[in-house]
């Protein structure tokens, strides 16, 4: 049954927020983490040899841009997924749309404190190099993948539409990764994730950048269990608020009937 | 710490990030579950 002034389903409302125990849970350990995470970054590592002390931004840094490759990882894939017609389901949809915001926040972020970084390092804000112009197309990209989303359209097409260019704009994530192999840039190798699986990076401070892929990866699958319940509801209120006009079209076709009828000569 | 006001500020630009990110998906989070009856609520 539909609420006519709230415009949804009347029915039990006991749950009154997209959290459960294993997401509160979830919650407590990123909080300890991240403060783990800051203290060891700011205070418990020592400065570089080369990088001094700018080489605490990494901590941060690197986990941001590997938490927006495995967005946008999930994007593609659940995208895949949804084309994919024996796995075709909205639910898929709606984890790819979740996962690319995410992603662009992650992103934003990488962005930001590279700039610092940068700034810091290289004496610029900004050049365009290959790491960092590939990662600005990435945020350009998926930025565009949210506003198609946004657009009017049936459910279905709209997945359909939003699914094709989530695994076009993917592409980009391997070119963003491999772009300091392929060009030669001002952007320094990768530290952890080399060809040659030599980490250039060794004690407290190695664990310190793993302690930030943990924490940030935890991060990014709690706002996702949020973000991908709040579509599920965003869908469900449309749902209903499609009921609620179909609704209200039919009482007024009836009025205009009775009004017609009334009118009518004997 | 040397350039202690730009390192504070790339982890306050970040954490304080997802911070507010985190605090619109739960504010938005808890006004539609208000909204919805418990059926539609798919992880309950």
């Amino acid at each position: 049954m539909i609420d006519q002034q709230a415009g949804t389903s009347t029915g039990t409302i006991s749950v009154t927020s997209t959290g459960t125990k294993a997401t509160r849970a979830l919650g407590i350990v990123c909080l300890a983490g991240t403060a783990l995470l800051v203290f060891l970054g700011l205070v418990g590592t020592p400065e570089d040899e080369v990088q001094r002390d700018t080489v605490r931004i990494l901590y941060i840094h690197a986990p941001a841009a590997w938490v927006a490759y495995l967005a946008f990882g999930v994007t593609a894939l659940a995208s895949v997924l949804y084309l994919w017609k024996r796995t075709r389901s909205l639910t898929w949809d709606r984890l790819a749309g979740a996962s690319a915001e995410i992603g662009v926040l992650f992103t934003a972020v990488t962005l930001a404190t590279g700039m610092i970084w940068g700034h810091l390092s290289w004496g610029v804000y900004w050049t365009w190099d290959a790491r960092l112009t590939t990662t600005a197309l990435l945020f350009v990209l998926f930025l565009g993948y949210l506003a198609l989303r946004r657009m009017p359209a049936e459910p279905e097409v709209r997945a359909k539409r939003a699914a094709i260019l989530g695994i076009i704009a993917f592409i980009d994530v391997p070119i963003v990764h491999q772009s300091v192999e392929w060009w030669r840039t001002l952007h320094q190798d990768a530290t952890v994730l080399r060809r040659d699986l030599q980490v250039q990076i060794e004690g407290i401070m190695l664990f310190t950048l793993f302690l930030g892929f943990v924490v940030f990866t935890l991060i990014y699958a709690w706002l996702l269990l949020h973000r991908t319940r709040i579509a599920v509801m965003e869908d469900a209120l449309d749902e209903h608020g499609l009921e609620l006009a179909l609704e209200e079209r039919r009482a007024e076709g009836v009025e205009a009937v009775d009004q017609s009828e009334g009118l009518a000569p004997a | 710490m040397r350039d202690a006001g730009w390192i504070l500020g790339a982890y306050v630009i970040v954490l304080g990030g997802i911070a507010l990110y985190a605090i619109r998906i739960v504010t938005r989070g808890r006004s539609l579950a208000k909204q919805l009856p418990d059926e539609d609520k798919t992880w309950t």
